[in-house]
């Protein structure tokens, strides 16, 4: 069993206290469950045991915690000043730079330089560093699209769209059939800032997101009021279900999967639930661009980060980097497509065709990566926590129509600035 | 009996409780008066945490959901459990037995659970609420009860309330039984109709009770997190957004230890402040 | 009282019980459906009934694993309780010391110190001590968050019993203790055995501390991995609804079997 039952700093006793006798141990908290639909814990088990000698006789304790819990988590620990030798969880941008701002994070530079992990874009790179130095080490990437029922597009003679007038003029069509358009679910309320992010990112473009993340464009920018106004428009346009904000995300997607819906638009997270799910052919297609002047292209995101402990010690360091540099090796990286049923950063399409995975991974993908100059930003992990949290209701109020573009963008505004006067923003 | 004998007596129960209750309280007071990054105290700020208390709009919305659940537990479970008790309390003792456990069920089951349940009789795709509409032809009163702003927090309540007029039956009940009979007698030789009877004799006789349970779901009114965040979470939006899910929401998600104790100490001062009423007015009785 | 009076007072004692029984059966009904589609519609009663998904729920889903979960802790703390409470309870019914009001006024006001709002600091104490992920690192919070209400009641029971008795077990000259244990308790039983059931319950229904005390799946409490199922297992709600009945089905069964001790001990404070 690999879940450990003594508390971090019990472990890290044990490791501080071993490096004289050669056994060290490095703690690693993850969240690949061992079971559930897709769940890529025996994968991480494999190569724990393949990258073993890596780690030169040191051993790896883990605890596994669920996805959402493990960044809450992380985050009490870096309070408590007991994080994990190693952790695998999701912070990047804003919350990643408040770890190493206060030095709760070892800078990864020298074994980056060491490893040669340039696989790692400068996007990602940025995304994980803090103060010119890198602290994060991303390992998935994730992508959104719209994943579509080719048989009910064939019943009703509907083809992928290629502009956005097409996509409109196809939702038109799916309503008269009395087909729902999109599945969407935002009772979790995370779901509608990757759909915002999607959207967002097809009206205002890669530029001006910069510009109001990292310059002094504020959100309340036209293009960006247009963005939340399509979303609305959507909404009041009967694209998703009754009640959406109150349905869940599983509940939506389980929808599309019956094949009551003709749409999703999701991300590669659950490209194997719906792969497995789909009892019809599933096909994925790249939302077109919203906005005239906006280039096609869509959201990327990393996945999750592993992280080093700045209380680790260089030992732990030294074993832990060993290791890590095994897990995002080609090889491991064919484990984590075949067996993890995760799209590793640096993996190619060809790569994918190459180690059989599913058509419907290869098209997302091939779609998805076409695009690196144009793909733009996920809020949900870019924005510091407390704008998220202003994010998250402020949505629903949008999409429910309970509060204008206007006064949507206004709001996020506001959070902006206390964020950035309380020095949360992310540079990269 | 030596006092030194009354101290060890109390010791183990004391201790168990200061260290886990008494201490964090103090300790959630003083952390108030700090500023903090990333869970790292920094410096002292005085009342400046308190300052953002004024243009929390969030806070203030919560603030009066609580003051509305309250008033809705009032109005409807505690009325009912008064009108159900005084009913079931002619009936014969099996039947009260039997009738008074079923109302109290919904008690034992943990609030999460509820949540679940609920959670799909009120689901705008497949709960049974919206089917039952469609069935009996009201199907466009079909809505997304939890999903919208006006109908979130009263279809809360509707489950809270569930959980709750089952102990207010039971105690109202203890209540109605230890009432001298002969105080309806006269009522009775007048012929008094049975809801007369209930009005003028035994609401009146019943006003502990009442007291108790007002002043108990008022303060209940003001802790509960369970129910809200296994469904809604607060929202949509923020309207179902309370106290407890703001201090939640606070500490653990947006990690602003020094708010969320301002927070805190708020709550505490609310919850205290209704116990010490509480107490007084029950002790004047 | 007339017929009609008397029919209408029946159907009001009818739709609540339909009001307080109904998401109960529907629960019921929901547990037995096997992978059925559940967009048909919730009242289609299969047949035969089906019980597949408790054992997958029990099994699979590591449900057995939190149920002894949340019986150990439960046990636990009502224990706790038990070894407490009435010691304090009795002293300050029974004893005189200076302090006395004071520090009963101490534990009243602990009755309505919501979890909620001492988590702030409680976490980073329970991070002090270790014990954050453990098991004890709930038991100890949740008995003494139980403390107030167990302690408020002993003393009510306590105050029961005839001080006569009392005096003449220490008359002998056995210590306070040995009196408090021969003679008190054995009287205080049916007091004592409300408290562990109310306290059993509610330690059974707590959600909060063991949502953020504990991390790992294999130690998580039968409410939160209710909870958590939701979304782990998406829309398996054959099997969500046979975990919830998994969960609340020992409350019930105990309810039922001890209702009088149970109602005993809930009136406690209230008619006083």
């Amino acid at each position: 069993m690999k879940h450990i039952n003594l508390s971090a700093p019990l472990a890290l006793l044990i490791a501080t206290q071993a490096t004289g006798q050669e056994t060290v141990v490095v703690t690693q908290w993850d969240q690949f469950a061992q079971s559930g639909i897709s769940a890529a814990g025996p994968a991480m088990d494999e190569l724990i045991a393949t990258c073993q000698p890596a780690l030169n006789g040191a051993d790896v304790l883990r605890t596994i915690a669920p996805s959402i819990g493990i960044r809450d988590s992380y985050r009490l620990a870096v309070s408590a000043g007991k994080t994990p030798d190693l952790a695998y969880t999701w912070p990047a941008a804003s919350v990643l730079s408040g770890y190493a701002r206060v030095g709760a994070l070892a800078p990864l530079d020298a074994y980056f330089e060491q490893y040669g992990w340039d696989h790692v874009n400068d996007f990602y790179r940025g995304r994980n560093s803090y103060g010119g130095s890198i602290y994060g080490l991303p390992m998935e990437q994730d992508l959104m699209g719209v994943y579509y029922n080719k048989d009910l597009f064939a019943e009703n003679g509907l083809e992928v769209p290629t502009t956005y007038a097409e996509f409109e003029a196809m939702v038109e069509t799916l309503k008269d059939e009395g087909i729902i358009p999109v599945a969407f679910g935002n009772r979790d309320r995370w779901p509608a800032t990757n759909t915002f992010s999607l959207i967002l990112g097809l009206t205002a473009g890669r530029d001006l997101e910069e510009h109001v993340l990292f310059g002094d464009e504020p959100w309340t920018n036209p293009a960006f009021v247009q963005a939340a106004q399509t979303f609305q428009d959507w909404a009041e346009a009967g694209y998703f279900p009754r009640g959406f904000n109150g349905v869940g995300y599983d509940e939506a997607n389980a929808l599309f999967l019956s094949g009551r819906a003709a749409m999703t638009i999701t991300g590669t997270w659950v490209l194997q639930d719906m792969v497995r799910g789909a009892e019809f052919d599933l096909g994925v297609f790249m939302l077109p661009p919203i906005a005239d002047d906006v280039a096609p292209g869509t959201m990327w995101g990393e996945g999750s980060q592993w992280q080093l402990s700045a209380s680790a010690t260089p030992a732990v360091r030294d074993a832990a980097a060993a290791y890590l540099n095994c897990l995002v090796s080609t090889e491991s990286r064919q484990v984590w497509v075949q067996k993890g049923h995760t799209v590793p950063i640096g993996t190619t399409p060809e790569e994918l065709a190459a180690w059989g995975a599913d058509p419907v991974v290869q098209e997302f993908f091939s779609g998805g990566l076409a695009t690196p100059e144009a793909n733009f930003y996920d809020l949900h992990t870019t924005l510091p926590e407390s704008m998220t949290q202003v994010l998250y209701p402020e949505l629903q109020r949008l999409v429910g129509g309970d509060i204008t573009a206007d006064e949507f963008t206004a709001t996020l505004q506001a959070a902006w600035e206390t964020a950035d006067a309380n020095g949360e923003r992310w540079i990269p | 009996m030596s006092t030194r004998h009354a101290y060890l007596f109390l010791l183990p129960a004391l201790l168990l409780y200061a260290a886990f209750v008494v201490v964090p309280t103090l300790q959630v007071f003083a952390y108030s008066f700090f500023s903090w990054d990333n869970g790292i105290a920094q410096d002292f700020v005085g009342l400046a945490n308190y300052a953002r208390l004024g243009s929390d709009r969030v806070f203030w919305v919560a603030l009066g959901h609580n003051a509305i659940w309250v008033v809705l537990t009032l109005a409807f479970p505690l009325l009912a459990g008064l009108l159900l008790a005084a009913i079931l309390a002619d009936r014969t003792p099996r039947t009260i037995q039997i009738v008074s456990a079923i109302y109290f069920i919904p008690r034992t089951i943990p609030l999460v659970v509820a949540g679940i349940i609920w959670g799909w009789i009120y689901n705008p795709l497949f709960g049974l609420l919206n089917y039952g509409l469609d069935i009996v032809g009201l199907g466009q009163l079909a809505g997304a009860w939890l999903a919208e702003e006006n109908t979130a927090l009263l279809s809360l309540n509707v489950v809270g309330a569930w959980t709750f007029f089952g102990f207010c039956v039971v105690i109202y009940l203890g209540a109605i039984q230890s009432i001298d009979p002969s105080l309806y007698e006269a009522a009775e030789v007048d012929g008094a109709p049975w809801w007369r009877k209930f009005r003028d004799i035994t609401v009146p006789l019943l006003n502990n009770s009442t007291l108790f349970l007002g002043l108990y779901a008022a303060i209940e009114a003001m802790r509960f997190f369970d129910l809200i965040w296994v469904t809604t979470q607060g929202g949509p939006g923020y309207a179902t957004e309370v106290l407890t899910t703001h201090v939640y929401k606070t500490f653990f998600l947006v990690g602003d230890f020094g708010y969320a104790s301002v927070l805190s100490v708020i709550l505490l001062a609310i919850v205290l402040s209704l116990s010490a009423i509480a107490f007084r007015l029950l002790r004047a009785k | 009282m007339n017929r009609i009076t008397k029919h209408s007072q029946t159907l009001i004692l009818i739709l609540f019980a339909l009001y307080a029984l109904a998401p109960v059966y529907l629960v019921l009904l929901a547990s037995m459906r096997s992978e059925a589609d559940l967009f048909d519609g919730p009242l289609s009663l299969p047949w035969p009934i089906n019980t597949s998904n408790y054992l997958r729920v029990w099994s699979e889903s590591g449900f057995s694993t939190f149920f002894f979960n949340s019986l150990k802790i439960s046990v636990a703390v009502t224990v706790l309780i038990l070894l407490t409470a009435p010691l304090a309870g009795y002293a300050f019914a029974k004893m005189q010391f200076r302090g006395r009001e004071p520090l009963f006024a101490l534990f009243l006001a602990g009755l309505v110190v919501p979890a909620p709002s001492v988590i702030v600091a409680l976490y980073g104490n329970l991070q002090f001590l270790g014990v954050i992920d453990t098991q004890i690192g709930v038991i100890l919070p949740q008995a003494a968050l139980l403390m107030p209400f167990s302690v408020f009641m002993m003393r009510t029971v306590m105050q029961e019993v005839p001080d006569e008795l009392i005096e003449a077990s220490t008359m002998d000259g056995a210590s306070p203790f040995y009196g408090f244990l021969t003679v008190v308790v054995p009287l205080a039983r049916p007091g004592l055995m409300s408290l562990t059931l109310i306290v059993f319950l509610f330690s059974w229904q707590e959600y909060l501390l063991p949502l953020v005390v504990l991390q790992t799946e294999s130690l998580k409490t039968i409410t939160v991995g209710a909870a958590s199922l939701q979304g782990r297992y998406g829309v398996d709600y054959g099997g969500i609804a046979a975990a919830g009945l998994i969960a609340f089905a020992p409350l019930v069964v105990l309810f039922l079997a001890m209702q009088r001790s149970f109602v005993r001990g809930l009136s406690a404070g209230a008619v006083k």
